[in-house]
């Protein structure tokens, strides 16, 4: 039983480790006023780049770089359409979305590659806790990479300048511009720090989990970051609950017909969704959304 | 902290801050003409113009927004170049802005923050932000979230945000219009206190005769984008400067004073048109105790009453802020009560069911007309039927011929100048569109017509044409609901004068029994 | 922003994104120019076009001969499957059709400020009600084919009013809402596919199997002509009969001047006496509606049967259109033409061997393209018109 349970949970972890990276960056976009919706394209666009990458450069742990640097891409291709050229931002985000498939599953056809796979890392004493120590302890070794990077997060955002004024970009816009903040500029940094850790997220898919690169490999967890984050509050604490809790349900997903039980696949998968716009339903009060959420700005446009 | 400043020894002679020849052009319109402005250490210069003389523009250039065409701008002697706010704080310059400027889910010492560079640090920020309070006198706690302030508080952060940054020149804009006079007070307090005791530089924006009398040094007097004239206030009239401002001779007793900002007691006045006597006039507008809180719990109105007579004019003052906008939304049934009711002509009006108040003969001119009163983008014939559409169609389809005839009436009998008719209303000047906004109301002939804030941001010939408006409306018979927070309009226009103070109506006085000592009380929320 | 008076409570408490740039669009009856602004002439425009496509089509080219296939085909290939024979044309115009409703729907809840973005999702449960009626109501028949149709709207209406019913008793936006439910829509027609009580094939037993059952061949809309002659189906109709419907109801009734004023500034809306809550529902109703329709008409004029893709990113790409098209109903109808003619070209290009990605990517790139010019002009105007009308708006009273 409690093998069971250590196979779920590591389960439940390894889905959610790529979901919390690329809500750490969703969260901080989704701060500073940009809901973007082109979370899918980066986590893909990383899973393939990782993949290619590690191949490549006969190297796993380079496959991150290349996911990132992948994601990157995608994120100013959608910052430059939507907060600087002041294209909808809908537009370009499923449009990246499409895009991103589409060469992905080209190039996955036409290139030639064998990808790598980063090794499992054991925290020495820990990973020997019966029941939780194999799933949290003993992953791939990329994932402890959120330990640093969430503390990382809640800080910048928190208490330094960039932070601040992220912050303030995402609530009030026109104040902020008053006030000399480049309010695009730091929309467009938003989205840039989403595209690189969403990249590395989907290269975790990819470099980390699976080993290799199948046919859109993330099949709409951008989407479901997306959910987290708004499940979250628009808070990090929340968006990482969001992602573990997401996570989780995937996990009991997959391991609950293994196990003899049956519960609709269908509502498990919806889950994330429904829990997200019930939570949105009924704590509205304590879920603010940034109050220039999807709203473009522009200087001096009434 | 490396700035632009080079010290200078207080009482120097050296201008802290001087506009040369400064230009300004906006596509065909000139907004300022080589401005020549002085601005020197330790006095209060106030900037007095009317709306459209160009002072906001000219404030837009020394604060970095806007990018001067020609001459320049010098700083303690030297020519600076201003590209941004951030530039603009270096050399010293600070303005408190109106609107736009604090970010409310932040809290105050974050908004603090904001405009500097470098490291955060709560800490420091909070214990500055507690100095320069207590300096001033200025109430304010720095970990309180910028939603939760009053007005009043509100704009002491904005003060105490400017004086952080230990500005040299400190400008303000307009700011006495959301205070009560006691609280101006207060405010003039401190800004002869920043110019004595510390040297600094206060420019006073103004379109208020009564303001710059009272709180500046100097007084230099904007006209249409150029400067007209500059002198020592001490020895000023008000009918000179309102001459200055205007451009012509004043009377300060008849339909200007409104516009001027000047404050004279009423003479006795004969009584408003009409045989019977104004008592006896049936009531056609009744609000009873009407109250309504904001979605955050804020209180809107606490019990608000008052009553409306056929063909009278009812002055509502007050300091922005206690009310006004929410009783001019209730009548606009935009607003929900939470109890007391509202009747027009006898018969009850659901309160924020939408159209019931027009529907019932409540005409509206609302505060800010590009919130409730119009839509920009909707073509002026548009805006203008958008009242009545009902008169224009048939079984729901739009009839052009008839929105046209409509519109080319309407157009014509209230003098709009418009290029074509389904040009958008963005496109009209804001006294053309307050024309149109007046022109759709009065169509419907109302029984009740409420004007909130109706000639702010106009230029004079605009204020001089609603204000006779107004009148002929009442004339004829329709009930005029003046909100105003300018004393001087609503003296101007009003058969009876009320006091609206934090949601309710604490007094009200025939036009002949009006003191303005006691009306002012009553505005600061001392009843009389 | 006064103390008390602050948020008094009327105007909408969750955020609209502004639907593409305000332009003046002729189903607004307004035509002005900003002052000052520096027109674009029109040689200029296209110009800005024709590069920008070109821009796609030579990344799309690139793209091929990187990896070793043949540019040259290509292009050849795409003319030949979208326009250049009667054939063709009847593709391109069936694959225009379920755009075209789309997004002229998708067009009426954005003209009334409300952005749903969901029609994927709202074409899914529309497909599913179509067929529900088709497969169960006997006996098939000309009849079933309309109440299919109808049951196909009404099922996409009825997902709108989730959204609907969640932004006017719940305040929970609108975008957020109809992107959630896109993938809930999924899940549920996974769920009905898996069901013999549902949509499950007959016949088929295990989890493996999700398909529905073929629709009667009476329940299918018809078809006029056949290739390689000029054919095209009624879906078609159906698509311009709506468009041209919804087209004037939006600038010539005054339901589409209310709907329009909702859009513009919902404050001044209820002051006139439009109410929010029950003119927004119509309009996502009715944009929900068109998706369903619109995957009524690729359940019976194309695809015959329901699959896990029927909706085949139709949603997604209608919405596109109208987002391309400015919210323009007209201009929508020539996006949508012009979609269409990608799509079958692409349908063509895939059978000469060449992947369907590299053409979705090349239809990505073309939406790039199409909407990398007005972004551009827009920018450029409104600099100009800030540089004619005045200072940034920073503080109260104007120069």
């Amino acid at each position: 039983m409690s093998n069971d349970v250590t196979t779920i949970l590591g389960s439940a972890v390894r889905l959610s480790v790529p979901l919390a990276f690329a809500g750490v960056g969703e969260y901080v976009a989704e701060r500073a006023g940009t809901l973007n919706i082109s979370v899918e394209a980066m986590m893909l666009s990383g899973a393939y780049a990782g993949a290619v990458g590690s191949s490549v450069s006969h190297n796993a742990a380079a496959g991150f770089l290349w996911g990132m640097a992948a994601g990157l891409i995608v994120a100013v291709v959608h910052a430059n359409f939507s907060h600087r050229l002041q294209a909808n931002t809908f537009v370009v985000g499923l449009t990246l979305n499409v895009l991103a498939l589409g060469v992905t599953n080209y190039l996955l056809e036409k290139v030639h590659m064998t990808p790598r796979q980063v090794g499992v890392w054991k925290v020495p004493l820990l990973w020997h806790i019966p029941v939780v120590g194999k799933p949290l302890f003993a992953e791939r070794w990329p994932a402890y990479f959120l330990v640093g990077i969430v503390p990382a997060a809640w800080w910048v955002m928190r208490r330094s300048r960039w932070g601040l004024e992220m912050r303030s970009v995402g609530e009030n816009p026109k104040a902020a511009d008053v006030t000399g903040i480049h309010v695009n500029k730091r929309r467009r940094q938003g989205l840039m720090i989403c595209g690189i850790l969403a990249g590395f997220g989907g290269a975790y898919l990819s470099v980390a989990e699976v080993g290799t690169f199948n046919s859109n490999m993330t099949a709409g967890r951008g989407f479901i970051v997306i959910a987290a984050v708004i499940f979250g509050g628009w808070t990090l604490r929340g968006t990482i609950a969001g992602c573990f809790l997401f996570g989780g349900v995937d996990a009991l997903r997959l391991a609950l017909p293994a196990l003899g039980y049956t519960i609709n696949p269908q509502l498990l998968i919806a889950s994330p969704y429904v829990i997200a716009l019930l939570a949105m339903c009924f704590f509205a009060k304590r879920l603010r959304q940034p109050a220039a959420l999807a709203q473009p700005f522009e200087r001096g446009a009434t | 902290m490396t700035d632009g400043r080079v010290g200078e020894p207080p009482g120097s002679p050296t201008p802290s801050l001087e506009a040369r020849s400064l230009t300004k052009r906006f596509g065909a319109v000139v907004a300022c003409d080589c401005v020549e402005l002085t601005v020197r250490r330790g006095e209060i210069l106030g900037i007095l113009g009317q709306n459209g003389a160009g002072k906001t523009t000219l404030m837009n250039m020394f604060l970095g927004l806007v990018r001067p065409d020609e001459g320049h701008i010098a700083v303690n002697g030297r020519p600076v170049v201003i590209d941004d706010p951030f530039k603009a704080a270096s050399f010293g310059l600070a303005m408190v802005h109106q609107h736009f400027s604090l970010i409310g889910p932040l809290r105050v010492w974050e908004n603090m923050a904001l405009g500097e560079k470098g490291r955060i640090d709560e800490a420091s920020t909070v214990r500055r932000v507690g100095e320069v309070a207590e300096r001033y006198g200025l109430d304010v706690d720095p970990r309180a979230r910028v939603d939760d302030l009053s007005t009043g508080q509100r704009q002491r952060a904005e003060i105490v945000k400017c004086l952080i940054r230990d500005p040299d020149v400190f400008i303000l804009d307009e700011p006495t219009s959301v205070l009560t006079a006691a609280e101006s007070v207060e405010l003039f307090r401190v800004l002869r206190q920043v110019v004595q005791e510390e040297q600094r530089a206060v420019v006073l924006i103004s379109h208020k005769l009564d303001e710059v009398l009272h709180a500046t040094d100097r007084v230099t007097i904007m006209r249409s984008g150029r400067v007209v004239a500059e002198r020592p206030t001490a020895g000023a009239t008000a009918a000179e400067l309102a001459r200055e401002m205007i451009g012509r001779e004043v009377s300060l007793r008849g339909d200007l004073s409104a516009a001027v900002g000047h404050l004279e007691a009423p003479a006795a006045v004969t009584a408003p048109a009409g045989d019977a006597p104004a008592d006896r006039r049936p009531v056609v507008l009744a609000v009873r105790d009407a109250r309504a809180v904001a979605p955050d719990g804020r209180t809107l109105l606490d019990g608000l009453s008052l009553e409306l007579r056929e063909g009278e004019i009812l002055g509502l003052a007050g300091v922005e802020g206690n009310g006004q906008k929410a009783l001019g939304d209730l009548l606009a049934s935009v607003l929900d009560l939470t109890g007391g009711t509202v009747e027009v002509a006898g018969r009850e009006v659901a309160s924020g069911r939408a159209g019931a108040m027009a529907e019932a003969g409540v005409g509206m001119i609302p505060e800010d007309r590009h919130v409730c009163g119009s839509v920009l983008d909707m073509s002026v014939a548009d805006n203008l039927v958008m009242g009545d559409l009902r008169s224009v169609s048939r079984r729901g389809v739009l009839r052009r011929r008839k929105v046209l005839e409509v519109a080319h009436r309407l157009i014509d009998e209230f003098e709009i100048s418009v290029g074509s008719v389904d040009a958008p209303l963005r496109s009209l000047s804001g006294g053309n569109q307050q024309r149109v906004v007046l022109a759709r109301e009065l169509a419907r002939s109302p029984r009740v017509l409420v004007a909130s804030q109706p000639t702010r941001g106009l230029d004079v010939g605009a204020i001089e044409y609603m204000t006779a408006r107004l009148r002929r409306a009442a004339d004829a018979g329709t009930a005029v609901l003046l909100i105003s927070s300018e004393l001087e309009e609503i003296l101007e226009l009003a058969d009876r004068v009320a006091v609206i103070h934090r949601g309710r109506i604490v007094g009200e006085m025939g036009r002949n029994e009006v003191d303005v000592d006691r009306l002012g009380l009553m505005m600061g929320g001392q009843a009389a | 922003m006064t103390g008390l008076d602050r948020a008094s409570g009327v105007t909408d408490v969750v955020a609209v994104p502004a639907p593409s740039p305000p332009s003046p669009s002729p189903g607004d009856g307004g035509a002005g120019t900003a002052p000052g602004a520096r027109a674009w002439s029109t040689a200029g425009t296209v110009l800005l076009y024709v590069a920008s496509l070109a821009a796609a089509f030579g990344i799309s080219a690139l793209l091929v001969a990187l990896t070793h296939g043949s540019p040259s085909k290509v292009f050849p290939a795409m003319y030949d499957g979208s326009v250049r024979s009667f054939g063709s044309l009847g593709y391109t115009l069936d694959n225009a059709a379920p755009l075209m409703i789309v997004a002229v729907g998708a067009i009426v809840s954005t003209r009334a400020g409300l952005f749903n973005i969901g029609q994927e999702g709202q074409l899914t449960i529309g497909a599913m009600a179509g067929a529900f009626v088709a497969l169960k109501v006997h006996p098939a028949g000309g009849p079933v084919l309309v109440l299919a149709l109808l049951a196909a709207a009404a099922g996409g209406a009825l997902w709108a009013g989730l959204v609907a019913l969640l932004r006017f008793w719940r305040g929970v936006e609108v975008v957020i809402s109809s992107l959630l439910l896109v993938f809930v829509a999924g899940q549920v027609l996974s769920y009905a596919l898996s069901r013999a009580f549902l949509l499950r094939e007959h016949g088929a037993n295990g989890a493996n199997l999700t398909e529905s059952d073929q629709l009667s061949s009476k329940v299918q809309l018809p078809h006029f002509g056949s290739y390689p002659h000029f054919n095209f189906g009624s879906g078609l109709l159906i698509a311009l009969v709506l468009a041209a419907a919804i087209g004037l109801v939006m600038t010539r009734t005054t339901l589409g001047f209310r709907l329009r004023m909702l859009g513009h500034n919902a404050t001044a809306a209820k002051h006139v006496g439009v109410r929010a809550a029950w003119l927004g529902t119509v309009a996502l109703l009715v944009s929900g509606a068109c998706a369903g329709l619109a995957g009524g008409v690729l359940l019976t004029g194309q695809a015959y049967r329901i699959t896990p893709t029927i909706s085949n990113n139709v949603g997604w790409n209608g919405l596109l259109v109208a987002l391309v098209a400015r919210n323009n109903a007209w201009v929508a109808i020539g996006v949508a033409l012009g979609f269409g003619a990608l799509q079958a070209g692409g349908g063509f290009l895939t059978t000469t061997g060449v992947p369907t990605d590299l053409v979705n990517v090349m239809e990505a790139l073309v939406v790039l393209a199409a909407v990398f010019p007005p972004a551009l002009q827009e920018v450029m105007r409104r600099r100009a018109r800030r540089a004619a009308a005045g200072a940034p708006v920073a503080v109260g009273a104007p120069a």
